[in-house]
């Protein structure tokens, strides 16, 4: 339970970081973090829950921004799901191979940003040139955020991480627990 | 049955979330209250970001304020000799205006009508780059509703997207979703004025061969049931000549400043599509009214501004007029999405 309610600190501490960095930056070098949040919470072991935290902090976005309802939680949702499949295949708990996988999914998440609106909401499309435009500075500076997160995440979340109840982000593979 | 339910229920899970987000984006049509999960969420959440977005806004404040100092001596002077320029024509304009003003009250088509608004403060700018709103800390409780025009001294902000008791959302017009019908004031060019997610907007649907030029003042036309007429909307920046097609290419600068906005005013009025029965039931204007419809309208301004109510009492009900013959309304031309054939 102190393992949930601590994510769900971290996940609105980072709302409110992207909050400052959308005021204090400019908007092709704003990370996003909330992205980043969710696609930790894929990491191993996160499961139902993780997919959940992901699509409510997709949703909470949702609602603070303009945009169509529920664009930013089906991302969210995607990027979770996507990072609990390839987390198999690549090592993504060390730094530099997370800040890549977040720079290289943050880059795909554009991608993945205009097609659901010209699918879903096509009347909110924003045109491809606008998205390559912001996509490398914003890719970069979620990837340069996204290593220093993931050692926060594993400090914040190291006790419910050895006994197993809220195994995100876990620092032990699965195969050495009882 | 249940082995195989716990064996997918990651993507089950993830399916029938996708399937939700997905249906509350394609169910979007235009602006409407918001329900309870968006109103616990602002609740909840926009106190702690005032709370750490207010110093930051501050900070930014004293900077532009204190330390951005450099070269104001040189605009100072640029800007005395642009106001030499503006009062110069602000005379002119004034004396247009009372020539315009007697000629409507000789031709009877002059609508003195009060606008109640209500003022508000911007406590919260979009959290994502891509989209383009702010929301307000005045809501339903004061009266706001889904649609009504949000504007400045400066121009138009954009129109009311949603609301709590204590909050709106205001969709703002550099917003992609927003469409304003608009006319170029010199030349009265007409196009619709489109919000792209960045600074600026386009001027789409403007034909060709009007004459429009960098600098030219564009402002709402009134057509559609948003914005009234004559608000200003923003400056050409820039106009693309295309070598074919119908249409030539503008982009605006529009006239308010969005990143330094704190102050709107919400217009409390909503404007209707006149409908079958719009010629007999409106309070002013050319057409007969029932003096109690007139009285019914001026009691919901009334509501909203306390010295309108005053006028509006002291003002008696307009006298039914001989039942004259009724044209049939034609269909009022909303904001374009599609280019007219």
């Amino acid at each position: 339970m102190s393992a949930l309610l601590r994510l769900l600190g971290i996940g609105l501490a980072l709302l409110l970081a992207q909050a400052v960095a959308r005021l204090a930056l400019p908007v092709v070098v704003q990370p996003d973090l909330v992205l980043v949040y969710a696609l930790a919470l894929g990491l191993r072991g996160g499961g139902v829950q993780g997919l959940v935290l992901a699509f409510g902090a997709g949703y909470v976005e949702d609602v603070l921004c303009g945009g169509p309802p529920g664009l930013f939680a089906l991302l969210c949702g995607t990027a979770c799901a996507t990072t609990r499949l390839l987390d198999r295949a690549l090592y993504l708990r060390a730094a530099a191979p997370w800040a890549s996988y977040v720079g290289a999914y943050a880059l795909a998440n554009f991608a993945l940003f205009g097609a659901a609106q010209r699918m879903f909401a096509p009347d909110t499309a924003i045109a491809w040139s606008e998205l390559l435009r912001r996509a490398p500075g914003a890719a970069i500076t979620s990837a340069l955020c996204a290593a220093p997160l993931l050692h926060l995440f594993r400090r914040l979340l190291v006790d419910a991480d050895r006994d197993g109840s809220w195994p995100v982000l876990a620092t032990q593979s699965p195969r050495g627990r009882p | 049955m249940s082995e195989l339910l716990r064996r997918f229920r990651f993507a089950l899970c993830y399916l029938a979330l996708a399937a939700l987000c997905a249906l509350g984006m394609a169910s979007r049509h235009g602006p409407a209250e918001l329900g309870f999960a968006p109103k616990l969420v602002l609740d909840l959440t926009l106190p702690l970001e005032r709370m750490v977005t207010l110093p930051i806004s501050e900070l930014r404040g004293v900077w532009d304020d204190y330390a951005a100092l450099v070269g104001v001596r040189v605009e100072n002077e640029r800007l005395r000799d642009r106001l030499a320029r503006a009062e110069e024509e602000n005379h002119q304009y004034r004396e247009a205006i009372l020539s315009s003003e007697r000629f409507q009250k000789l031709s009877g088509f002059r609508a003195q009508r009060e606008v109640p608004m209500v003022p508000a403060n911007v406590i919260h700018q979009d959290l994502s780059p891509w989209f383009q709103s702010l929301i307000i800390d005045q809501g339903a409780a004061a009266g706001i509703r889904p649609g009504m025009p949000v504007i400045t001294d400066s121009g138009v902000v954009g129109l009311i997207a949603g609301t709590t008791p204590g909050a709106s959302k205001v969709l703002l017009v550099v917003d992609p979703q927003s469409r304003i019908d608009a006319y170029v004031e010199r030349t009265r060019a007409r196009g619709t004025v489109r919000g792209t997610s960045g600074h600026d907007c386009d001027f789409d649907y403007v034909l060709r061969q009007e004459n429009i030029e960098e600098g030219d003042l564009l402002l709402t036309s009134g057509l559609g049931t948003t914005y009234p007429k004559g608000l200003v909307v923003g400056r050409v920046a820039t106009v693309d000549r295309k070598k074919s097609g119908l249409f030539l290419g503008a982009k605006v600068v529009p006239a308010v400043d969005f990143s330094r906005l704190e102050e709107v005013f919400v217009i409390l009025e909503q404007r209707q599509i006149p409908g079958e029965d719009a010629f007999s039931s409106a309070d002013e204007g050319l057409w007969p009214a029932a003096p109690g419809a007139a009285g019914a309208a001026a009691a919901a301004r009334a509501a909203a501004k306390p010295q309108v109510a005053a006028k509006a009492a002291a003002k008696p009900a307009p006298k039914p007029l001989p039942k004259l013959v009724k044209p049939a309304p034609a269909p009022l031309p909303d904001h374009p999405q599609d280019p007219p054939e």
